[in-house]
Formats: structure tokens, sequence, C-alpha cells
């Protein structure tokens, strides 16, 4: 088969992935008003924040940017599949062996299905995120940065995506996997910007994220919308394509070994 | 029947007989202790899931750690205050979740019509309904409260009647509150949604210190989502007794409680069983 005929394959599945979760655009509606409520106390924080500090700016954001940043990153959080609870079900139930015999990659096509799935829910969210943003914090001063918002979460989703594969594949040897992704999300939440930007951090800590791959989920996104610097934009990109890599091939070494030893019973 | 099996039963049968409430009790204890011999069954995924919940509430004191290490006050509250605010919150979190598991999940055995098994029972339902059910996670966050009591807390004997007080009052809210979010499904159907997503704003707006909150926001958080009693207790309660406040705590505490005791009765009466063969879980 060609190489073009082969990624046709990935194209249909990413298609009907999002036909799937167009059905589900009601419920992903109701369920984002976790979003809302959740922006609605960080803005209230930061805006106390604020008058008590009586200044413009804090580490060189604006409140409004520092609000249109925390829409990006919940907005893109809140909008990531559980890829570990997928495939810890597959691997429990059996299921994954209809998987591994399909002539199609098994990252690949959990590749496709991820990002189509967060692709649906970050739209929703964004919607619901920036009227809630325009209605109460005003237009953002984006400018060229919303159009470099969807490169950047499209870097940042993936590599989530790889990250969480990697920890997702551990199932193939100890089954229980969520607690991992837990963790992982707990340091996302912190380390990775998404309660706040990097720049708040102490100077140590700043160090310690500038060389995690975690800054490339939702920090080089939020960040690129709303401080847009076109001189910093290539080494964001990099940064994000860099972990791509390492993630990538880390994802495909542990399926290599983990798939030799997997033990289907049933399915 | 034959006469002689009613003298029987009368016997095996303690209704009626003095020490109703220590039996009472008994059976309560009893709950509680196959609940946990049950969750200690899966040990590891115990001691794991517990584990888990004090890593998620430490996340949360890390931003707050880093947040007044930047700014180190806000509106008056300072980081002392916050951690108690998480001990407060995420303490009576735990309790209600441990020792009364069931509460967030009435509006489901209401519409799913799973309060037959209760009904058949000889013991006050709503209690009974309460306490089936035991939340793992939950017992790492009663773990965390202590752990951040011991670190940030009042040690005297008046600090430590002071936080019992506190956990008290947040722990009858929290489980009075979600059992009246839960009633509404004797009237609306199922609002298992709707409950959830009333359950989950009270416990969110729980672990933010009420000064960020100002006008609307304020009135809500003291009257339809009633989290301002939890959440103003480190300055209302623990940090210096504000009078007015306490005594507004207490009242709106009683009155939930009353007022989810009477609405869960009120609504049973409404109650339909779905003829669903099910097992007391």
């Amino acid at each position: 088969m060609t190489a073009l005929g082969k990624s046709v394959k990935y194209v249909f599945i990413g298609k009907i992935t999002l036909r799937n979760q167009l059905a589900y655009v009601a419920d992903f509606l109701v369920r984002s008003l976790f979003l809302l409520l959740i922006l609605y106390i960080f803005l209230q924080l930061w805006r106390t924040t604020f008058q008590g500090e009586g200044t413009e700016l804090i580490a060189g954001y604006s409140f409004k940017q520092i609000m249109w940043y925390l829409v990006v990153t919940e907005a893109m959080t809140l909008a990531c599949p559980s890829l570990c609870t997928r495939i810890e079900e597959e691997v429990k139930s059996g299921d994954v062996a209809f998987k591994l015999v399909r002539p199609i990659s098994f990252i690949a096509f959990h590749y496709v299905e991820y990002m189509s799935e967060a692709a649906i829910r970050f739209a929703v969210n964004a919607v619901l995120g920036g009227a809630l943003g325009l209605l109460v914090i005003g237009p953002p001063a984006f400018g060229a940065g919303l159009l470099w918002l969807p490169v950047a979460a499209f870097g940042g989703f993936t590599v989530n995506f790889t990250v969480n594969m990697t920890l997702a594949l551990s199932a193939f040897w100890v089954e229980e996997t969520r607690g991992l992704e837990f963790v992982y999300h707990k340091f996302l939440f912190t380390i990775g910007g998404m309660l706040m930007p990097l720049e708040l951090f102490p100077e140590a800590l700043q160090r310690i994220g500038h060389w995690l791959p975690l800054q490339a989920i939702v920090y080089i996104p939020a960040k690129t919308a709303v401080a847009f610097d076109w001189t910093r934009l290539p080494a964001m990109l990099a940064t994000q394509a860099f972990w791509i890599a390492v993630f990538g091939l880390i994802a495909v070494f542990v399926y290599r070994k983990g798939v030799k030893r997997l033990n289907v019973n049933g399915g | 029947m034959l006469t002689a099996d009613k003298g029987r039963l009368a016997s095996i049968s303690e209704y009626g007989r003095p020490g109703q409430l220590r039996r009472l009790l008994l059976f309560v204890w009893q709950c509680w202790k196959l609940n946990l011999a049950g969750a200690m069954e899966f040990r590891l995924s115990f001691l794991l899931t517990a584990g888990m919940m004090v890593i998620n509430n430490v996340v949360w004191i890390v931003f707050w750690g880093l947040y007044f290490r930047r700014f180190p006050v806000l509106n008056g509250w300072e980081l002392r205050d916050v951690m108690m605010l998480w001990a407060v919150a995420a303490g009576g979190f735990g309790v209600m979740a441990t020792l009364f598991g069931n509460a967030p999940r009435i509006a489901n055995l209401v519409a799913t019509g799973q309060l037959d098994v209760y009904l058949s029972q000889p013991k006050p339902v709503l209690l009974h309904v309460l306490i089936s059910r035991m939340s793992v996670s939950a017992i790492g966050d009663v773990l965390f409260a202590l752990m951040i009591y011991a670190a940030f807390g009042d040690k005297s004997v008046a600090g430590i009647v002071k936080f019992a007080l506190a956990m008290a009052l947040s722990t009858l809210i929290f489980i009075f509150f979600t059992v009246i979010s839960g009633c509404l499904a004797f009237w609306l159907g199922n609002t298992e949604g709707l409950s959830f997503q009333l359950f989950n704003a009270l416990l969110t707006f729980t672990t933010y210190p009420t000064g960020i909150f100002r006008g609307l926001g304020k009135l809500v958080l003291f009257t339809v989502i009633p989290a301002g009693f939890i959440s103003y207790l480190p300055i209302g309660l623990l940090r210096q007794v504000d009078v007015p406040f306490l005594l507004g705590a207490v009242a709106v505490t009683v009155l939930l409680c009353l007022g989810g005791v009477r609405l869960f009765y009120s609504g049973l009466r409404r109650y339909a069983s779905g003829n669903m063969i099910s097992l007391r879980r």
C-alpha cells in the first residue's frame, strides 16, 4: 500500500471520531459548566490580586492577559481525553486484541482518535470560555497570537498525547495506570503552568519548568496567544517539536517492548 | 402463622424495647466497620486511592504556597488562613464522603428506583442510605485535613475545640446540602447531572477564600450555595470568633439539617418503586 493510501485510513478514523464526538456536543456544553465556574473563580481571584497590588502588570502580564491565558490553559486541559483510562480498559477487557490485529498502527490510531476528540472539545471550551471572556474581561489583544494559537495548541496536544501514551502503555505491565496519569496531571497543573504562568513562579522553579516537557503542553500555547513575540516563536515551536520527538520515540519503544509480553485472555 | 410463632417472633424482634438509640448507634458503627472492611479487601488499591487524594490536595497547597510567596496578603487572607480553609473544606468533605458516602448518589438512587431495598428494612431510611457507602479516596481527604491542621493550626485546647466545631459545621453543611440537591430527583425526575453540578459548585467554592468574591457572587455563596459558611470559618471562627457569623453559620447548618430530613421524607411519599431487584451496596 502506498503512503497516501495508508494515510487515508487515518483520515477516515479521524473523520469518524469527529462525527461521533459531534453527536455529544450538547453533553460537552453541560460538562463545560465547570470550565465557566473555574474561570469565574479565577477572575475574582486575579481581580482582587491586581487591586491588592495596585499595579497594571504582574510579571509582565496585565489582568486581561492573565485571564485570557487561563481561558486557553483551562480550555485545553479540560479538552484532553483520558488516554490511560481508555488503554487500561482495553488491556483489562482484552479488547486490545482487536486493535492489534487491525492493519493500522496502534499508536497512530489512538493519536488520530485523541486529536479529533480534543479538537472538538477544545472548540466547545474555547467558544464558552471565549464568550465569558468577551462578556466579563473584554476583547483580548491577541494580534498574530490568535493565528498561531491553533499551531501551538496542536503541538501542545501532541506533546500531551505522547507523554500520556508512554504512561498509558505501561498498562501492558501493570494494568492500573490511572494513578500515574493522576499524578502527571497534578504536575501539569502546577509546574506545567496551567494554574498560573511560569513567570509568576520563584526563579528556581521557573528554571526547572523550562527544562521539562510540561511547559510545551499548555504554557506555550497560552503564552503564544496572549503575549505573542515573533522572536520567541521559533524557539517555542522547536521546544514542542523536540518533546514530541523524544516522547514519540519513547512511546514507540515502550509499545514494542510491551506488546511482546502482552498476554490477552478472552476479549 | 401459628400463635406459637408469633410469640417466638416477638422475642426475636427488639422493636419498641428500651435501648433503641444504643441499637441504632451499634447499627451505624457496624455499617461503617463493614464499609471499611470492604475497602480494605483491596488493600493496595485502598492505599493508592487515598494517597492520590492527598497528592491532589497537596497540589493546591503548592499552588497557594507559590501564590502567597508572590503576594503575601489576599484581601486580608494570609497563607495560614487558606491552609486552614483547605483543612476545614477537605476535612468536612472527607468526613461526609467517608462516613455518609451515599449522599452524592441520592439522585441516582431515586431516579433508578434503588431505594426499595432501604424501605424494606427496619431502620431510618435516610440514615441507612447515607451510611451504606464509603468513599475510599475521601479517607485521604480526612488525613490531609489533619496533616494541614497539625502543620498550620492552633494546637491549644481552644484551638482544637474551634477546629472540631468548624469540621462539624462543614461536614453537616456538606451532607445536608448534598441531600437537598439529591432530593430534587423526587420532584424533577432524573436530576443526576443537576445535583452533581450543585454539589460540585459547593465543593469548588468552599476551597477559595471568601475575600475574593463580592457583589452577586458573595450573595450566592451565603444563600443558594452556602459555601461561604464553610470557607469563611478560618476567619470567622478559627482566627477570631466573629459571633454574628458563627450564629449565622450554626443557624444555616440547623436549617439545612432540618430542611434536608424533611425534604427527603416528603419526597419519599412521592417515590415510585421501579420493582427492580437490587442488593444493598
